[in-house]
């Protein structure tokens, strides 16, 4: 039955309170352990066409008549446009419509001023260069500091504060204080964000686009064409990677419909690397000014952040402080962000945003205060653990955290052994952080299934597959639910015309939000297959279940599933599933440990990332192969944002100088550590038919803070900056060394 | 007006000069396998290979190429390698993955038996944002088997 | 635009007056042509007319990195050089002429801010962001010069033979001036034909870079060993390939703020490199 509810819902840990229509969500959960198909490693159902490159991306998309758009961008971080004359663009060769200025004052650089759709992008790039622009230069805002000192923030500060902060640090025996910083880090995506919109009528338009969030685009499209909503159609089949930088439109989508309207012809409009990196977003700089304070049993009694987050001329606050409210158990904390608002482009979510940035600081500081107390940091970390959401006091659906640091105990006792195998300049070392993020997903999100005569099922649904794999597993679920082999089930997905309302990408919400909704809806089908199969058996529907293609009998008797679906001949079996709501009362969160093995080279800098074992606790796995792609992605990232990439911004103008990939340094297959993945694998029996929460995000949280917190085990050395360049791990040393002589140069104690 | 042999097919194109062999590949002839990912060098997402050796074909310019042999994924879809990728699970958003399985292709061609060393050296030219390095490790390490 | 593809030394020579630029592998040039900073009335192919293949002490300059990578004649400094150089495809493509030739990866300079390498009359490097810049000759102008196997080539004592002379490589760059901003001695009409180099005792090419492979140098130190001493080569710390007359040079370098890390690397890199040619 339908019931309407009043549910907090969670995306990229910014939560609002919204009034839903719920299905109740009857089935119980699977038992613990791998089944026929969920839990047991599947290849993705869609790997031919993606590897033989036969997957057809947005990028790849070529309607008749299509036309190109070029965008020019503003070359300054802050500038009006005083005059800009399009004729001579219009004029052009190959022109058939021009767009502008598509904003009076642009506020970073490369925020779009003026677009021209032609037949070729050639043709459409030739005549960007005969758009005149007069620019009145303003003065950039650059320097996150001074703007919360001019109070130019993007929103409020926002300060939480839980227990007696002042009377935490005085009751604590030993306090730690230092302030740490992370860079701007660019998403890179290797399909660069674009859109292909062609209106079908005047009123109906279809957007082709790289997207995490077709529904999301949809919405925002109609709002802003005023439009219905069902007359506007989004389609994104394949998808080259977002990180959470594809989940709205932006301008490049309404240059391409606007142009498109004004031609009468589709319009392609495609960022260039180059404009991927000035203006699709990133994950913003912090400035993280710490503190926290511990008795000498190691009791955590108070922990302080001041947070800057260096967001942009546009975007949210992410929260940064996230990680210090809600990973220990301490009474006393309190935390103040703040998003300072500058010339340089908006920030977008990027995979666990601000959870990154505040683990970095957050378990960096937490060794250091176990350093002092002379405590074992993974001991320290297991007498702080908190029992239940130490903000509100809400119990968690589930966590097992304990768990993870048990099963992290062997990776973190090879410490000595590592330790003792530095040699010459390098030194080795061992250091580990704790992971907690979101990642549970929510209603509503909708899944149709359907069986033919042949006995094979399709599951429907408007979701979007970004590359993380979601679609292999949302048809290991309804095979699994259908008693089908997973080659039986193909997923259709990918456009909001063919399937119900589907969740974002984004969040590690893809499999918590649709995985339970295609197994309601699968079970719902097989519900059906067993009605007939039981009429035409002449049996009871309760001997008969659905298993290994087969209808099969308490009585041992069983027959092929097309004895019955051959049946239907046209006919179709269609279930229909919805996403049940989140447990009342309590938090839903997921968990993780990582332990880094790193060599330094303290004669040049060089750090180098052995081994990471990642344990991370996100609820039943369904699909154990995909899974440990997604930890090792996470991880790899990771290590990237650690330690080689960094968004630069010319110190006078703000122009942004690594545009290009020799510049922004990715990691490459070289760069990569050895990586262990161990998944608790342990059902949430408060959330969902699943009881599965996400992986998307959780990787990539603690890999900063484990690498650094190796490098002081290796070196002594305090890094807080990221990334750790060699130039910032040789300043470290330096420091250690001007500090304490005796310690560098041999394991630290 | 450059002709061109793509996978055993000779095409005449039309192109001014300047156009790289990716654009013509993509645009004109519809082998839409090859990606562009940075379209200046950085990123080996439009590997293909030019007489058995992978070269990037955002930088190659369509009139250089006239006499030679290009072999894109299109004309590799039956390589062993393509099922060890899937196998592997070698993949996630898959845009990087046929400019990784063409410079594998060459890789195995010339050494059927690469070390991890030789993997990782002679796969650093293709960038993957996804993080699916160890998997690509592990589809050439295990490619015929 | 056009592309003329001459058959022979003398016709590509004359093609190349007038505003034309010869292409090889294209590594370095097809960029340069999309983002405008090299806008030729012509292309010239040049592969047909300038010699390919490896000999003893002989390289033709149309060779490319790939095939030196892989050649066992090739003396270590230069094998190892184009080995971490690039990556496999760029390799495959770049030749020895066209990466002796490369132009800086200062950021200011690609992305065309007026600065003194294209006439203007600021480094925007030096007031600016240069952690990837000079610490030698950097008054001028911060760039530094990226070619690993320039600096090979110069610890090898290579000697270079174009259409028109021949030369100590060590000829080929100048430091850019006032009066002329060009950072190579190569005239109009002038091609790259081949390079001679000495055989030495033993040598190593170390490269410190933010990737393990795929990444400029931060610093690249060649070392060679010859019967009459020792030959010390950097990348990436001046406008042009830097030649050590000393390692104590290095204690007389002026790096700017952000490069001081560089010539703790140097050192280090250097010390290294001398043990690893005894």
């Amino acid at each position: 039955m339908a019931r309407l509810i009043k549910t907090e819902k969670e995306v990229e840990g910014r939560y609002t309170d919204t009034w839903i229509v719920v299905e109740e969500d009857t089935l119980d959960q699977w038992p613990e352990g791998p089944r026929d198909s969920v839990g047991r490693p599947a290849t993705r159902i869609d790997g031919l066409q993606r590897a033989r490159g036969e997957a057809r991306y947005t990028a790849d998309i070529q309607l008749p008549g299509m036309l190109h758009a070029a965008v020019l961008r503003g070359p300054y971080a802050h500038a009006r446009v005083k005059r800009l004359d399009l004729e001579a663009a219009r004029e052009a060769p190959g022109v058939r419509g021009v767009l502008g200025p598509i904003q009076e004052e642009v506020g970073y650089p490369g925020q779009a001023v003026a677009a021209v759709a032609a037949d070729t992008l050639a043709q459409a790039e030739a005549a960007l260069a005969l758009v005149e622009v007069q620019w009145e230069e303003l003065e950039p805002l650059l320097d996150p500091d001074e703007a919360v000192a001019r109070d130019a923030l993007v929103s409020d500060a926002r300060t939480s504060e839980r227990g007696d902060v002042e009377r935490g640090f005085a009751e604590a025996d030993v306090i730690v204080e230092a302030e740490y910083r992370t860079q701007s880090v660019l998403h890179n995506s290797m399909e660069t964000h674009q859109a292909i919109c062609e209106w079908e009528a005047r009123d109906r338009l279809t957007v082709y686009i790289s997207t995490q969030f077709v529904w999301g685009i949809r919405e925002q499209v109609a709002e802003h064409y005023e439009l219905p909503p069902d007359q506007v159609r989004v389609v994104c089949r394949f998808m080259g990677g977002g990180f959470g930088s594809k989940n709205s439109p932006d301008d490049y989508t309404y240059i391409a419909a606007d142009l498109a309207r004004e031609t009468g012809r589709p319009v392609k409009c495609a960022l260039t690397r180059r404009d991927e990196n000035l203006a699709a977003g990133h994950r913003n700089a912090t400035i993280q000014r710490l503190r926290a304070g511990a008795r000498s049993d190691g009791t955590i009694t108070a922990l302080e952040g001041d947070f800057v987050n260096a967001t942009g001329w546009g975007g949210w606050v992410s929260s940064t402080g996230g990680p210090m409210e809600l990973l220990y158990g301490c009474e006393s904390v309190r935390i103040t962000e703040r998003g300072a608002k500058l010339n340089s482009s908006p920030m977008k979510a990027f995979r666990a945003p601000g959870f990154v940035e505040g683990t970095f600081g957050l378990e960096c500081l937490i060794d250091e205060l176990a350093a002092k107390l002379g405590l074992d940091p993974l001991e320290f970390r297991r007498r702080n653990h908190s029992e239940h959401d130490a903000v509100d006091g809400r119990p968690f659906s589930s966590k097992n955290l304990l768990e993870c640091y048990t099963r992290a105990q062997p990776h973190w006792e090879r410490r000595e052994q590592v330790r003792a195998s530095s040699d010459g300049p390098w030194k080795r070392g061992v250091g580990l952080a704790s992971q907690i993020w979101y990642g549970g997903g929510g209603p509503p999100s909708y899944a149709w299934v359907r069986v033919g005569a042949h006995g094979r099922a399709v599951v429907v649904t408007a979701m979007q597959d970004i590359g993380t794999g979601s679609a292999t597993a949302m048809a290991q679920i309804a095979a699994e639910e259908l008693g089908l082999p997973v080659d039986h089930v193909d997923v259709s997905l990918g456009d909001t015309a063919r399937g119900p309302y589907a969740s974002i990408s984004a969040g590690s919400s893809t499999i918590p939000s649709m995985g339970p909704a295609v197994r309601a809806a699968a079970a719902d089908a097989a519900r059906q297959i067993i009605e007939i199969a039981a009429q035409r058996f002449e049996l009871e529907e309760r001997v008969l279940s659905l298993h290994g293609g087969r209808i099969v009998s308490a009585d041992g008797g069983s027959w092929p599933i097309e004895e019955i679906t051959g049946l239907l001949e046209d006919g179709q079996i269609l279930g229909k599933g919805s996403r049940g709501p989140n447990p009342t009362g309590m938090r839903v969160l997921t968990f993780g440990v990582q332990v880094a093995e790193v060599a330094v080279d303290v004669e040049t800098g060089e750090v180098r990332v052995d081994r990471i074992a990642a344990i991370h606790d996100v609820g039943r796995v369904i699909n154990p192969l995909g899974a440990s792609s997604q930890v090792e992605g996470g991880i790899i990232q990771g290590l990237g944002h650690t330690l080689s990439e960094e968004r630069l911004l010319d110190p006078r103008t703000g122009a942004v100088l690594t545009q290009t990939l020799d510049s922004y340094r990715m990691p490459t297959i070289a760069d990569v550590p050895e990586i262990v993945t161990d998944l608790v694998d342990i059902p949430d029996a408060h959330l969902t038919n699943l009881g599965s929460k996400g992986l998307g995000e959780p990787p990539i949280v603690p890999t900063a803070a484990a690498i650094a917190n190796a490098i002081r085990d290796a070196t002594g050395a305090d890094v807080r900056s990221l990334p750790i360049t060699r130039e910032e791990m040789l300043r470290a040393l330096r420091e250690a060394r001007e500090r304490r002589p005796e310690r560098v140069g041999a394991p630290a104690a | 007006m450059p002709e061109v042999r793509v996978n055993g097919q000779e095409y005449a194109v039309e192109a001014e000069v300047g156009t790289s062999l990716a654009h013509v590949l993509r645009e004109q002839l519809g082998l839409t396998g090859t990606k562009v990912a940075c379209n200046e060098g950085h990123c080996g997402a439009c590997t293909v290979q030019l007489d058995g050796v992978p070269i990037l074909s955002c930088l190659t310019l369509v009139h250089t190429v006239e006499g030679r042999e290009v072999t894109t994924i299109e004309g590799l879809r039956d390589h062993p390698l393509v099922d060890a990728f899937v196998r592997a699970d070698a993949l996630q958003c898959g845009f990087c993955t046929p400019g990784q399985i063409v410079s594998a292709a060459a890789l195995v061609e010339a050494n059927p038996d690469p070390s991890r060393e030789e993997i990782r050296h002679g796969m650093a030219g293709n960038i993957c944002r996804c993080g699916t390095y160890p998997k690509i490790e592990e589809a050439i390490s295990s490619w015929q088997g | 635009m056009e592309l003329l593809r001459p058959d022979s030394v003398e016709a590509a020579a004359s093609a190349l007056r007038d505003g034309s630029v010869a292409l090889a592998g294209g590594t370095e040039l097809v960029p340069l042509l999309r983002e405008g900073i090299v806008a030729p009335s012509a292309l010239v192919q040049i592969d047909r007319v300038v010699p390919k293949g490896i000999r003893e002490g002989w390289i033709g300059a149309g060779t490319t990195l790939g095939e030196l990578e892989a050649d066992p004649q090739i003396p270590a400094v230069l094998r190892e050089a184009c080995s971490l150089a690039a990556s496999p495809q760029l390799r495959a493509m770049g030749t020895v002429a066209g990466n002796l030739l490369q132009a800086t990866r200062c950021w200011y300079w690609r992305l065309k801010f007026p600065c003194r390498l294209h006439g203007g009359d600021r480094c925007f490097a030096k007031e600016g962001l240069h952690r990837e810049h000079a610490i030698f000759a950097n008054d001028f102008c911060a760039s530094a010069h990226p070619s690993d196997l320039a600096a090979a080539l110069l610890a090898l004592r290579a000697t270079l033979k174009t259409n028109l002379r021949e030369l100590p490589l060590s000829e080929l760059y100048r430091l850019p001036t006032q009066e002329d901003r060009a950072t190579t001695t190569l005239g109009d009409g002038e091609l790259i034909l081949e390079l001679t180099y000495e055989q030495p005792l033993a040598s190593t090419y170390l490269k410190a870079m933010d990737r393990r492979r795929y990444a400029f140098a931060i610093v690249g130190v060649a070392a060679s060993r010859y019967e009459d001493g020792e030959r010390l080569v950097l990348a990436g710390v001046a406008p042009v390939p830097w030649v050590l007359e000393d390692p104590s040079e290095l204690d007389r370098a002026t790096p700017l703020p952000g490069t001081e890390y560089k010539v703790e690397i140097a050192k280090t890199l250097v010390r290294r490199a001398r043990e690893g040619i005894r």
